[in-house]
């Protein structure tokens, strides 16, 4: 299966991908209107800027999520594909996710007084964020391929380092 | 292999899923003294204004069909070790091989004269909810003997109709959750929504008229009327039942790591165990639905041959909104001892309070900004050193980028 795979050293922080996001949890899905719309929609994925580091912070749809472990309403879930997604009208807002999600990735939506995250663009074949990232920080990445292209890249790096004692 | 789990709240369900997870074809029987769909506990209190209704807060699936449960809906009375058979009300016993003790906790009610009867309510099970609901169309004064978070729901559920008055005993609500400044925010913001609190007294008598709940007489000489009283003093564990069976008991159900008792067939979690805190290593029991779902289905996947190792838990560690206002606190909150540092972050629209032990973050406050709070709860839990980043903890900008190397 396919992942968003985040390439630090590519990022520039321009912030495209949480714009992309935004607009794309908007109510029409445009740019134009997303700016126009009040309040403003949300973004789910946060780019971080650390000491030699910037990089989209995105949930991992973890295997043993804290926040589905930790929900007390019955609001999230794992859907089919496996991603961790909100059943909306469960949600009383009670913070319990945002308290024990260890990357930050889950906040508040005041209006609606229910926890915003990551629905992976379930509907999309390429998530908004990775479809908005100009300098592919953000890809896609077969897991299995991802490992493979890896490995290669070792045994190149090594074969060389040896060729040149 | 019959495996039968007793308790079906979350510990007991967490345990079931992990047993089915682990093994296909093991029979599993839950009885539950609780004769209705699974439902999540800590929601009962938007019952009690019909924010939701029953089936709303019930599980989504059916966790008897999910993971194919034989269900019984029965109390327990007694476990008998040697025969290895739980003994139900009805008189009949149930056989099992390995056995989860999941009963979790019931509510203390004080010793005061005219509790019994008419009138009086707790808030533990969903019936409870119903009946202060159902209460509520025609009470026009309510009084909340206790200042925790159970009694804050319930008086905030109640508030829009009746006159509520909460009776916390000592000189601060939400005592061991919050530090005094935290309690006074809160406090203030119940009261703005007309809620009264009185600190430092308690009721010592229930006054009755021809059977019905008339008033509360407080400790300071004082009378409040009220039709409707609701006990939140707090939870002890729900182990009556074993006192004569040979499973070790003190303050809850001993258990050992693998959350086994003295009976190495019989394991128990969630509220009914005594365990040792996370971080002070002290012996205690935990109210916590998370602690409950995680010891339930570390209970389960051991019952089923794993070895997991359960490494106890956070006695704080909640999250909550109260009068509008998000709140949550993980951890210790009044550290005793000097090796503690204790720093607070007061603002219009914020208060946060940290404390370290060293280089250790050991506990958190965050009223009113509650953003990047798992990260403060994930150095807390697993203990991870702050390294430079002290003062951006402080400061709030701290993120999970800062843990990247």
């Amino acid at each position: 299966m396919k992942q968003i795979f985040v390439r630090p050293e590519r990022c520039m922080g321009c912030k495209s991908c949480e714009i992309g996001c935004a607009v794309q949890h908007s109510k029409d899905k445009t740019l134009y209107s997303a700016v126009l719309q009040s309040p403003a929609p949300m973004k789910r994925l946060f780019v971080e800027a650390g000491e030699n580091i910037r990089m989209p912070i995105i949930c991992r749809h973890c295997e043993d999520a804290p926040c589905l472990n930790a929900c007390i309403s019955g609001c999230l879930y794992r859907d089919e594909k496996g991603f961790v997604r909100r059943r909306k009208e469960r949600c009383i807002g009670c913070w319990t996710c945002i308290m024990v999600c260890p990357f930050g990735v889950i906040t508040r939506d005041r209006e609606k007084h229910i926890a915003v995250k990551c629905d992976r663009c379930h509907k999309l074949e390429v998530p908004a964020c990775v479809n908005a990232c100009p300098t592919h920080a953000l890809v896609m990445v077969d897991v299995d391929e991802m490992s493979k292209e890896k490995r290669h890249m070792v045994i190149l790096t090594e074969s060389k380092a040896i060729s040149h004692q | 292999m019959h495996h039968v789990i007793i308790g079906g709240s979350i510990a007991g369900i967490s345990a079931a899923k992990a047993i089915r997870n682990n093994n296909a074809n093991a029979e599993i029987t839950l009885i539950s003294g609780e004769n209705v769909t699974a439902y999540y506990r800590p929601m009962i209190p938007v019952l009690i204004d019909g924010q939701k209704a029953e089936v709303d807060i019930t599980y989504p699936d059916d966790p008897i069909e999910k993971y194919r449960l034989n269900a019984v809906y029965e109390m327990a009375t007694d476990v008998d070790v040697q025969s290895k058979d739980v003994l139900l009300s009805s008189g009949k016993r149930i056989k099992f091989d390995r056995l989860l003790i999941a009963t979790g906790s019931v509510p203390i009610i004080p010793d005061i004269p005219g509790i019994k009867g008419q009138g009086i309510f707790t808030l533990r099970t969903m019936e409870d909810a119903i009946k202060i609901r159902d209460a509520r169309s025609v009470a026009e004064n309510a009084v909340v003997i206790g200042g925790g978070l159970v009694g804050i729901k319930a008086a905030e559920a109640l508030k829009s109709t009746v006159n509520v008055t909460i009776i916390e005993k000592l000189s601060q609500i939400l005592y061991q959750r919050l530090d005094r400044r935290g309690a006074e925010i809160i406090s203030l913001a119940l009261k703005n929504e007309g809620i009264t609190i009185l600190t430092e007294d308690s009721v010592v008598e229930i006054i009755r008229d021809g059977g019905n709940v008339k008033a509360v007489r407080l400790a300071s000489g004082s009378t409040i009327n009220a039709d409707i009283v609701i006990i939140a003093i707090g939870v002890r564990p729900d182990m009556d039942i074993f006192k004569d069976s040979g499973i070790k008991i003190s303050k809850g159900i001993q258990v050992n790591e693998l959350l086994q008792t003295n009976i190495p067939d019989i394991y128990a979690a969630g509220d009914v165990v005594e365990f040792r805190e996370l971080l002070t290593g002290i012996s205690s029991v935990s109210a916590l639905w998370s602690n409950a779902m995680e010891m339930g289905r570390i209970a389960g996947m051991n019952m089923t041959g794993a070895d997991r190792r359960y490494p106890g838990f956070l006695t704080v560690m909640n999250a909550t909104e109260i009068a509008g206002i998000p709140m949550i606190a993980v951890g210790i909150i009044e550290p005793e001892g000097r090796e503690y540092e204790i720093i607070t972050e007061d603002s219009i629209d914020s208060y946060k309070r940290f404390v370290f032990k060293g280089d250790l973050l050991v506990g958190v406050i965050f009223i009113g900004d509650i953003k990047n709070a798992g990260i403060y709860t994930n150095l807390i839990k697993n203990q991870i050193p702050m390294g430079g980043l002290k003062e951006k903890a402080i400061e709030g900008t701290m993120g999970y980028v800062n843990f990247i190397n």
